[in-house]
């Protein structure tokens, strides 16, 4: 028992030679971390692994609403696809799309809104362009701020909302 | 033990070198001063920065190619436009601010800053319609002579301002509904680009208000292939590319515009594959009449993607004269906005998304120099 004891004792004198309590501390945390995040690795989990791909996908540029969009995505700043972050305000103007779902083989007119009211998000920059014209049709083009008539017009992120199945 | 011993050897010459740190005299004083800039040169370049990870902090670098370094700033505030001075004495920024710097009442206004010094010397309050977009030629621009500074306001609807940047005044607005932008062209008039590929332009009187107003045929259809709105300035008015790669010429110089036949940058085969794409989509050398475009392979929603290399063309004999591929240059993407210098050695300027900047040899696509994190998001360049 006394050598066990003196075995520990000799490894901990000689990790703590070579490391700070700042480094194991560090340690530690990622190794918290890690386990936390197990949970979310992409293994199956039945019903679950649907909602996770969704909103996965809309944090996600290559995602078949935002083949138009132009911007940050709201879903990577505390909003959603179709939701403004917390206290920022939708914009009421907005530039429209049409996008083709994968899913069900559908083109769908999006309208892609901004939120307003805070600066930049500056989380997953989303610059597609599909059907996108410049300035001069301005419906049409993901340039333009299109929180200019909000009575704040600061520029937050991007959100993007199906209007409805969009005619041959 | 092996330290302990080098130690040992080494300590009579640390005492020696000790010693002689501590005879030496000590640094003087130092004085506290400003950096002038060094004249103007042709090789300068004004670096628009959208700053758009925080976009309410752009701003304008100048950077000198020849000795690669930068040369000073400009602040630009949220969303801006700018533009220089005919002389190249000035460089105009049309911007908004927000009373608490991310909210707040706003306040839309244009910048004069002198070229020389890089202050700002006066300011004229526009009202809260400024056009906040991508940078173009066209946002904010002077008449020939200088006498005329034009802004663009879209609301959204579209109408534009007449200011006199001598006096510091906003003289009009005058409605330009379905069209767009500012094309200055002569001493009173201005062109909108239209929805339907027309140009309407505006001739004013000399307190800047209406004269007349006239709408040209279309020179282009937005639908089947439009026109990037980052015109180009070339040596009669400027030049507008397609999505498609045509190149549509206008003269600005009557008092209508007018449409030189077009042409293309791409062969049969290279159609709808090699496209120009950019957020500043081509460089016009005037008295050379070489014209730079960044290229890339790309389908339908790839304009704004940036080149993969640039393609050199002779605007007089419309033959592709030079292809420079990128890669090798190294740059950490594709090219996004591309300027040529206006003198007898030129320099093209070429900047990526990713903030670098890069200089050629305008004849020949040497690369000179690569300039890394020189911005954020680095989407126009001006030369003087």
């Amino acid at each position: 028992m006394r050598s066990f004891d003196r075995l520990f004792e000799h490894s901990s004198r000689a990790i703590a030679q070579r490391t700070s309590r700042r480094s194991l501390l560090a340690s530690l945390g990622q190794l918290l971390t890690g386990a936390a995040l197990l949970p979310l690795l992409p293994i199956d989990r039945g019903s679950r692994a649907h909602a996770q791909d969704k909103k996965l996908g809309q944090q996600d540029c290559d995602y078949w609403k935002y083949c138009a969009i132009d911007g940050f995505l709201c879903a990577c700043c505390g909003g959603t696809a179709t939701s403004c972050p917390p206290g920022t305000q939708p914009s009421p103007i907005t530039w429209i799309g049409t996008c083709h779902n994968p899913g069900d083989g559908r083109d769908y007119v999006i309208s892609y809104n901004d939120c307003c009211g805070k600066t930049s998000c500056g989380n997953c920059e989303c610059n597609r362009n599909e059907r996108e014209k410049p300035m001069y049709r301005p419906s049409r083009n993901n340039d333009l701020n299109w929180c200019m008539a909000n009575a704040d017009s600061n520029y937050h992120c991007s959100v993007s909302v199906i209007l409805g199945v969009a005619e041959k | 033990m092996r330290f302990a011993y080098v130690l040992f050897r080494a300590l009579p010459w640390l005492v020696l070198g000790a010693r002689a740190l501590a005879v030496q005299p000590p640094l003087p004083p130092e004085h506290l001063t400003v950096e002038p800039l060094p004249p103007r040169s042709a090789h300068w370049v004004f670096v628009f920065d959208e700053s758009f990870d925080n976009e309410i902090d752009a701003r304008v670098h100048l950077f000198d190619g020849d000795t690669y370094r930068q040369l000073g700033q400009i602040d630009a505030g949220f969303t801006p436009s700018m533009n220089l001075s005919p002389d190249g004495n000035t460089t105009v920024v049309a911007t908004t601010y927000f009373a608490r710097g991310s909210r707040g009442t706003r306040t839309d206004v244009v910048e004069f800053t002198d070229n020389s010094t890089l202050t700002v010397t006066r300011e004229i309050v526009l009202p809260p319609k400024r056009a906040q977009t991508l940078p173009t030629l066209f946002n904010v621009a002077y008449s020939a002579d200088g006498h005329f500074l034009y802004t663009s306001y879209v609301t959204p609807a579209a109408s534009f301002g007449v200011l006199d940047p001598l006096k510091g005044t906003v003289l009009s607005e005058i409605d330009t509904a379905g069209c767009v932008l500012v094309i200055p062209s002569g001493p009173n008039r201005v062109s909108a680009i239209c929805e339907n590929g027309r140009l309407l332009t505006v001739t004013l009187d000399s307190l800047g208000r209406e004269a007349s107003r006239k709408m040209s045929d279309a020179f282009f259809d937005p639908d089947k292939d439009p026109v990037f709105a980052q015109g180009i300035r070339s040596p009669n008015g400027f030049t507008f590319l397609s999505f498609l790669a045509e190149v549509h010429e206008v003269d600005f110089s009557g008092p209508q515009p007018v449409f030189a036949p077009t042409w293309s940058l791409v062969s049969a085969a290279e159609r709808g594959r090699w496209r120009p794409g950019a957020e500043q989509v081509g460089a016009i050398h005037r008295v050379l009449g070489r014209l730079y475009v960044p290229m890339h392979v790309g389908g339908e929603g790839t304009h704004k993607d940036g080149g993969t290399e640039i393609w050199v063309f002779d605007m007089r004999t419309h033959r592709r004269l030079q292809r420079w591929p990128l890669g090798p240059a190294n740059l950490g993407g594709p090219v996004v906005a591309v300027q040529v210098t206006q003198d007898q050695a030129p320099l093209l300027f070429a900047a990526t998304g990713k903030g670098t900047l890069a200089v050629f040899d305008a004849f020949n696509g040497h690369l000179r120099h690569v300039e890394h994190r020189l911005a954020q998001t680095p989407w126009m360049l001006m030369t003087p």
